[in-house]
């Protein structure tokens, strides 16, 4: 058999397999902890930057510029290696210990994606007409029960399809964690390429495994926003 | 008729010119006679092949060596720059007589050519901290650091199969990541290791394990057509051996004051 031909069944069976079902997990794991941590950060940073109190405001909004304008990748590196020379030894070692090429992945991809989160759930408040802060305000209600009760649950409605994009985004994004070596599907790819020499079937493996969780996830949002956030379909205001 | 014999004669004369041309390989007569041996040899490949920046001419462990081999020869030595997927070819049709190229010895690639005793063994090591690591066992549950893609890589996840192989773009990260304690060791190519080690700050704490995970000796090739000058090569290597010559070459690209400091463990021997 010539080493060119394509041949599926190499990465679909014995440790190749078990490689790309391993990077799969991890990719998963990666992109579900980031998605839900940068979910609620980006809600915060958007409540934070629309408030009237100026120092907090302002502090949103350079947290917004600073992580919105640097590429993922230097994110990455700063975390993984910055890290060493921020926090104290002790704190080092602890996460020395542990997968901590997880954790800085993590991270990174948390603050990355929330500074746009932020951005589209503030459209989002932004749509909700600024009489229903008012008069929300005016029957007795703070300015953050406001926003809960009242002004995020339709604001989180029209942010729908944009969190969408913001959550594929961060999952096609969890490849770059591989730089620092963590070791997800894009990197176990490209072991089976090293190894194996089967770039074209490892690297087709994994673009249909990330077409069929990108696939799930919209599906997934798509039904949350039908069934639970609108069950009547009435559609947002 | 007549063109068949024509026909006839020029392939005729063509078949002696090819059979002229296949027994007119450069045996150690020819060498000596046409004054000249061409060595295949790496023109980037610090400090086995290189180009030295103020003369501009190939400098090097591979070419000191060479240089040995045409002085028994009584011969100049023509260099010629080959890439590890040329050089075979190049030496099977005979447009280079000899290769000094770190070639590793393999029994696939001794099927195609001869080899000749190992001239320089290179092997993988890890760098650890000082003191850290007494053998392979203490390596086995802990996290490693290399290169993606590299046979490095796939030497230690044989060889540590308990260990986590971490894998990095480059070496200079690798090396980063155990500084700061991330991995706990890294490992590749000795003389890489070496030269990383010798340009690094922090370089006292850290060493080079005294042990190896793999050993892969380098070899001057020779066409299977010249047993002769196979024979001529062994002899000198050997006799550099003998007289000194080849530790001193060893010395002066990889001796304590150069950019790779090693230490020679290795004897050329049959």
């Amino acid at each position: 058999m010539s080493a060119t031909q394509f041949d599926l069944s190499v990465v679909l069976h014995g440790k190749y397999a078990e490689w790309l079902y391993e990077g799969l997990i991890t990719t998963l794991q990666l992109s579900s902890i980031s998605c839900v941590l940068a979910f609620f950060l980006g809600l915060n940073i958007a409540i934070m930057r629309m408030t009237s109190f100026t120092p907090v405001r302002w502090f949103a909004q350079c947290y917004l510029e600073f992580f919105r304008n640097t590429p993922l990748i230097v994110q990455l590196f700063f975390w993984y290696f910055g890290s060493y020379q921020i926090l104290p030894k002790p704190i080092n070692d602890f996460l020395n210990q542990y997968n901590f090429e997880f954790v800085a992945a993590v991270i990174a991809l948390t603050f990355y994606t929330s500074a746009f989160i932020a951005e589209d759930i503030r459209s989002g408040i932004t749509a909700i007409p600024k009489e229903q802060m008012e008069a929300s305000r005016s029957s007795g209600f703070s300015y953050l029960r406001s926003m809960h009760y009242i002004i995020l649950p339709q604001a989180v409605r029209h942010t729908i399809p944009p969190l969408i994009n913001q959550f594929l985004n961060l999952t096609k994004n969890s490849s770059m964690a591989m730089v620092i070596g963590v070791g997800e599907l894009t990197y176990q790819a490209r072991q089976i390429e090293s190894q194996a020499f089967k770039s074209f079937e490892a690297f087709f493996a994994a673009t249909f495994i990330y077409i069929c969780i990108s696939f799930s996830i919209t599906i997934l949002v798509t039904w949350y926003d039908k069934k639970v956030l609108n069950p009547l379909g009435k559609g947002t205001p | 008729m007549k063109l068949n014999r024509r026909f006839f004669l020029v392939a005729l004369s063509t078949l002696t010119f090819l059979s002229f041309t296949k027994q007119s390989y450069a045996d150690v007569t020819e060498i000596k006679k046409k004054g000249s041996i061409i060595v295949g040899v790496k023109d980037s490949l610090y400090p086995f092949g290189f180009v030295d920046e103020k003369t501009r001419r190939l400098q090097g462990y591979d070419i000191d060596f060479a240089n040995e081999i045409g002085k028994k020869l009584g011969v100049k030595v023509e260099l010629k720059a080959v890439t590890s997927a040329n050089r075979i070819p190049l030496l099977s049709e005979e447009n280079v007589d000899l290769l000094i190229c770190t070639m590793t010895i393999t029994p696939e690639r001794a099927k195609e050519i001869n080899f000749s005793y190992p001239y320089f063994i290179s092997k993988q090591k890890f760098i650890v901290k000082k003191g850290s690591v007494k053998s392979l066992k203490d390596l086995d549950d802990k996290k490693i650091g290399t290169t993606k893609g590299s046979t490095s890589e796939k030497n230690a996840a044989a060889k540590l199969p308990n260990a986590k192989i971490i894998s990095y773009d480059d070496y200079p990260q690798a090396y980063l990541a155990m500084q700061q304690e991330k991995v706990f060791a890294i490992t590749t190519d000795e003389s890489i290791l070496a030269g990383i080690l010798s340009r690094s700050i922090k370089k006292k704490d850290f060493e080079l394990s005294s042990f190896d995970i793999s050993k892969e000796p380098y070899g001057v090739g020779v066409n299977k057509k010249n047993p002769e000058l196979l024979k001529i090569v062994n002899q000198t290597l050997l006799e550099m051996e003998k007289n000194g010559k080849a530790n001193e070459t060893f010395t002066k690209w990889f001796g304590p004051k150069s950019q790779v400091p090693l230490v020679r463990d290795f004897k050329i021997v049959p």
